[in-house]
This record gives C-alpha cells, structure tokens and sequence, in this order.
C-alpha cells in the first residue's frame, strides 16, 4: 500500500507515490546544483520539468494508474541525471584541475551506498576504477581464502558516509553494437580502451588450439609444478568458452544512452557537489533497488507470519519483542550461513569433477570406441557436469548482480540441456558397460626360463625413474613426454606357488574384457609383455602397453611363479616407480594355491609354505 | 605522466564531441521546426548519443546566443510545447559552421589516410 499525492506539474496534474514524488524533488534539486552558474538556468530547468511533466503525462494516457517509482527512475534515466551529462559532454571544462589534485589522495572506503554486505567490494572497486560487479565474480572465485580478508577489511576499512566516495564510473556492459556473437567482445574492448580484434583473437586462439591440438591443452594443471606454463592453456584454454558463456548470461546489454556512456566510462570529477548528488541518487540506483525488492519479496511471507505472531502478542510487552526478533534474524543468519557453504561446497566439487572429467577426456582415444559412444562421453561431460556448473555460477552473478527476476528462457535452456545430459550419462554408461561386458578365455602361457634350477629368483621392474618421478597424481603421463601412441596400465599380478619340481616355472596368462567374447580374445591376444632373465634376475616390464589403436579393455596380466621348495624368491618394487604391483594378499576365490608376501622381502618356499627370511 | 596523457586525450575527446553535437543539432534544427525530443531521436538514429539532460542546456544558451528561436505552439494532450527554429543569424551560423565542417572533414580524411 503505498500513499498517492496529487501535485500539479508544470501545468499538469498527476497523481504521483509519495517515494515517486520525492525522488523527482530530488532530482529537481541535483539539477538546480548542477546548473547552479549555468546563464539561463531557470530555463533549461523549466524545460526539463515540461519533459519529465510530458512523459509522466504519456505514461498515465497508456493507462497507468499513477507515477511510482520504476517510471520517475525511467525517465530520469532517458533524460539522464548531472553525473552523466558531465561525462557526456564535459562542458565545465574547470573542474578538470581539481579532479587531478583531488584523485591523488583518493583513499580506500567501505561504499555504503552500493552494499550488499559491508560494502568492501564496491569500495575496492571505487578505488580501482572497476565495476563492482567483476570484483564481486573475482571475489566469489576466490572464496576460502579471502573470508578472512573480507571480514578484516569490513572492519579496519572506513566507511563512505565518513566522506562521499566517487571514482570512474564505468561498467561493464555487452555491447551489441558492435556484435558478432553477444557482444561480449566489443563490450570488454570498451571497458578497457583496447581494440575489438585483441580481445576477439584472445577468445579465439584456444579455440583454435582446441581443434588442432586437442590433447595437449591441459586443463588447470597447477598441481604440476613441471607444467608451470600450462597456466596460460588455463586462461585461454576452452575455459575461454565458459567464461564468454557466463559472461553473455550475465552481463547486462548497453541499451540507453548513459550505459553506453558508461561503458566508454568517462572521467568523472570526483568531488563537486554533483557528485555527491549523484552518489546519493545512484546509492539507491538499480542495483541496489533491485536487490533490496528481492529481498523484500523473500520476506514479505515471513514478515506476514511475524505480523500475525506480533498480534497474538501484543499483549506482552515490547521487550521480549525486541530479543525474539533478534533471535529470528540470528537463527535466519546462521542458516543461510549452512545453506550458502554446503551449496559452496557442492558447487566446488562439481566443478572439480567437471575439471578432472574433462583432463581425462584426453584418455577417450584409449578407452572408447568411436563414433556414438565417444559422443555421449562427451555430451555427458558437457552437459551433465558443466551446464549445472554454468547455469549455479550464472544464477550466484545474476543475484549479486540484482536482477529481479530469473530469466525463464535461461532456465528452460539450461534445464534442457542438462536432461540431455542425463540422457548422454545413461547412454554412455550403457556403452561402456556393454563394452567391458564379456571375458576372454585365458590361457596359459609358460616362459623359457635359461636355467631354471637357480637357487633364487629376484623379480624386478625395469626402471622407469625418467619418466616417473614421485608424482602422485598424473592423469596423463603419456601425453607430455612424448609417448602419445601409448598408455601404460599397470594391471600386473604376481602369484607365488610351489613349484612340483626342482626347477622354477614362469606361466603368463593374458585377460582382457571386452563387447564379446572373440573381440576380448583379440584384446588379450594383442597383450605384449615381455621377461629378461639374466641368471637369477628377471625383468619385468613396466606395464602392459595399449597402443592407441587398440583401446583399453581391463587388461591384466597374471604372472604365476612356481618356487621350488628350498628355493628363495624376492619380489622387488624400486622407489619412485609409478607402477604398484598387486603385492597384496592373493585372496581371489579360485585361488587355492599361491601364498601372500611382502615386497622387498625375501622368502624361502618350504613345504608348508612361503617363510621370510 | 601517463595518467596526465590519458586525461588530455578525455579532454580532446569531449572537446571534439561538444563542438560537433552543437554543429549536429543546428542541421537538424534548420531542416524544419523540431521539438527537442525528436533531435534526441533523429541523433540517435544517426548513433550518436545525447542526453535529453544536456540537449536542453545547449538549446538555451544557442537561443541566448540569438541562433535559435522557439515557438509556442498548441498541443492535443496538454499545455502548449516549445518547437525550435533557426533564426536568420542561426542559418548563417550553420552555413560557416558546414563549410568548416566540410575542410576540417576533407582535411582529417586526408592526413589520417596518407599515414
């Protein structure tokens, strides 16, 4: 319910809110500021009032019952307030001087005026010169380590109301001017004053990179400190698209004259009164209008039930009042705390899966089969994990941006898009099952050993120390140091047995899984895993090599060793080497035979069993 | 010192726009009678911005300068509104102001072509 006042406006009548009203007082006011030594002030102020008393009056025709606010805000904004006729044409070309001796001792403020918490971002972002809302999306990307740092500086930082704060004001905008896809490189071009094509190359090299080379681009590699330099694949790498994605989404369109006033973003002086005017007009400006309603809209339930509480109680008195809403907004603060960190955190995780899923995208070439099922692991990475990521991000910017309303054609999109990830999820879950359905029939295969009756057998690795230093988690080793063609899985199990002779015995059985039982036969057959024995020492290779030809279907390999009884075995693992052995227990069901050990550990085989030495 | 450079390539900037918007709206004007929010409408539609805010500002110190007039003239839906006309000296004003123009245009072609 708001109050209606009729006033006669340069010979009309319009019945106008009461907020409505005096935000056009105050902007008559800015202007009589503004205009204060213009020759023919009186005039130029007469004529604008006719303006605003005519589109007030053109509004009423089409049917309006009255002004309020959004209209009066409207019209101030096409006829534009003192701020932003000084950036247009700069006509009071002294105030230049000032505004130099004035910016050199431009201080850090907490801005009160455009707050959604203590005001930290957008005074940093006033003292910078940047649009609070990219230090807000820097902010947000950077959460954990800079709560700390927020909650410091809400507290040290001064606030603006101790002195107005003024600064560039420039925002970002899209500019569709100038647009090919949304406008999103002209936009950036003419925030920071650079040419269109710089920022449109900068888009478009790592697509570029993307198309030819594909599995070289490494995604946010900075856990690897050898691939330090990777970190520019991280800022133009496809990440590019997600950003331009979020971006486009996010950013509002330059429509009027002053945003796109704004979006060159003029000088504008920082102390004279029309500053001050501006700031106490823009400090309710749209954003914060916008995100004050919202917040309204969220609790008018909430404030209806109180009402409703507050009758019940009237009876009591007003202290308890007090202490019960205090409660009320404290227990509120504390569970948007809970809820905003889980969602942080799943936010988080999401896109750590989204990074990891689309490193080991790499490894497609080892492990699917052309065609559909390399399209629905695709699909499922895009649309399963990085549209939520995308349409969260999306929707955090637009609420810190304070729109209203969500946009009902985003979320249909988004929502559609991700049901088709669902769709590529199952497909390709199935596919890939299917793929890794059926088994080979092993068989066994014995190695020639030179002499067998040694006294002792030392199994070794070849030592591979160049190519795996201690890294614990490298997604793709091959594709760095030149081995492309090849991955090395290390699907080894060594059994020890009791040999029924005098001598050793080395059996090798190759297993692969497969679509059918002929195409895993083909898989295991392909297995190539080569022994060297030199007197009592046997080689092993570091793994079983999958070439890219030929993908990768659960291959192992089960290594038997036949001891003879009294003969010593030591199986030996070096340090640093990437590839584990399955040392464990030998626990499978149809194991009846081999007997547990210990790497590293030399053993005797006696009749009863394996006995460390 | 490049903080210096940069505030005098604003300066020149809204120097070159202020001399030019004051040249723009006297061509519209001396096409016919206008009112001041279709000057705002035919600029824009030639994609160069004002604000109705500072269009009015100039309007009035170009008729204090004796370059435009106005007119009362009676409107449908409320009190009468002020279209604007050059005067006789106006018309001269914009006739210097377009053979300027049109050096100065021929002139920046030229030196900014044969770099």
């Amino acid at each position: 319910m708001k109050k209606v006042i009729n006033i006669n406006f340069q010979g009309r009548i319009l019945p106008i809110e009461e907020h409505a009203y005096e935000l056009l007082k105050e902007y008559i006011i800015s202007l009589q500021v503004y205009f204060a030594n213009e020759e023919g002030k009186d005039e130029i102020i007469n004529d604008i009032e006719c303006r605003v008393a005519e589109l007030c009056d053109e509004r009423l025709k089409k049917g309006a019952v009255c002004i309020n606010e959004s209209t009066i805000n409207l019209i101030i904004d096409s006829i534009g307030r003192p701020a932003d006729f000084e950036a247009q044409d700069g006509f009071e070309q002294t105030n230049t001087a000032s505004t130099n001796s004035s910016s050199t001792h431009k201080r850090l403020y907490r801005d009160e005026q455009n707050k959604i918490l203590g005001g930290v971002c957008s005074g940093v972002a006033n003292y910078f010169g940047l649009d609070p809302l990219l230090v807000r999306i820097l902010w947000i990307f950077l959460l954990g380590v800079n709560v700390l740092g927020y909650l410091i500086l809400w507290v040290a930082v001064p606030s603006s109301s101790v002195k107005e704060v003024g600064g560039l004001r420039k925002r970002l905008f899209r500019d569709t001017d100038n647009k090919i896809l949304g406008g999103v490189c002209a936009g950036i071009s003419k925030y920071f004053g650079i040419s269109v094509m710089i920022v449109r190359v900068l888009f478009l090299i790592p697509f570029i990179r993307f198309i030819f080379h594909f599995r070289h681009i490494h995604f946010f590699q900075f856990w690897d400190n050898i691939d330090f330099p990777n970190f520019i694949d991280f800022t133009f790498s496809p990440g590019a698209l997600f950003v331009y994605i979020v971006l486009w989404l996010v950013l509002p369109e330059a429509k009027s004259s002053a945003d796109k006033l704004e979006m060159v973003g003029e000088k504008v002086d920082l102390n004279s009164i029309k500053n001050t005017i501006q700031n106490d007009m823009e400090g309710f400006g749209k954003r914060a209008k916008a995100w004050g309603s919202e917040m309204y809209n969220n609790k008018k339930e909430e404030r209806r039930e109180k009402r409703n509480a507050r009758r019940n109680k009237q009876s009591e008195n007003g202290r308890s009042h007090i202490i019960g809403r205090l409660i009320v907004i404290s227990i509120k603060v504390f569970v948007y705390f809970i809820v905003g960190i889980v969602g942080l955190s799943l936010l988080v995780a999401l896109f750590g899966i989204g990074i990891a899923a689309t490193s080991v995208l790499s490894l497609k070439g080892f492990i699917l089969e052309e065609g559909i099922q390399s399209i629905s692991a695709i699909g499922t990475i895009l649309f399963f994990i990085w549209v939520p990521v995308i349409a969260i991000v999306t929707a955090i910017i637009r609420r810190l941006a304070g729109y209203k309303k969500s946009n009902k054609w985003i979320r249909a999109s988004f929502v559609s898009l991700w049901i088709l990830g669902w769709f590529c999820l199952f497909y390709f879950i199935s596919s890939l099952g299917n793929s890794f359905s059926k088994h080979n029939q092993p068989t066994e295969q014995t190695i020639q050993l030179f002499n067998p009756s040694i006294n002792s057998l030392s199994v070794n690795m070849i030592s591979n120390s160049k190519y795996y230093e201690n890294q614990s988690f490298h997604l793709s080793p091959f594709d760095q140091y030149g081995n492309e063609d090849t991955l090395f899985i290390n699907n080894l199990r060594i059994r020890i047995v009791q040999s029924k002779t005098d001598s050793f015995q080395v059996t090798i059985a190759k297993l692969s899984n497969g679509k059918s039982i002929q195409e895993a036969n083909e898989f295991a057959s392909k297995i190539n895993f080569n022994l060297v024995q030199v007197d009592s020492l046997l080689y092993l290779d570091r793994g079983i090599a999958i070439h890219k030809n030929n993908k990768f279907r659960n291959q192992h390999i089960i290594l038997t060793i036949a001891v003879p009884i009294g003969k010593h075995i030591k199986i030996n693992e070096q340090k640093g080497n990437n590839i584990n052995l399955n040392f464990a227990t030998w626990d499978e069901p149809w194991d009846k035979e081999s007997y547990p050990y210990e790497k590293n550990k030399e053993y005797k085989m006696e009749l009863k069993g394996l006995v460390p030495m | 010192m490049l903080k210096a450079k940069i505030m005098d390539v604003q300066n020149t900037q809204s120097q070159m726009r202020k001399g030019v918007l004051e040249f723009c709206i006297l061509s519209i004007i001396q096409k016919g009678e206008v009112y001041p929010s279709d000057i705002v409408e035919q600029m824009k539609a030639a994609n160069l911005h004002i604000l109705e805010g500072t269009l009015y500002p100039l309007l009035t110190r170009l008729k204090n300068a004796g370059l435009l007039n106005y007119r009362w003239v009676e409107s449908l839906s409320g009190p009468p509104r002020k279209y604007f006309v050059l005067t006789e000296e106006g018309n001269k004003a914009y006739e210097v102001l377009l053979k300027t123009w049109n050096d100065m245009a021929g002139a920046v072609q030229l030196l900014t072509q044969n770099k």
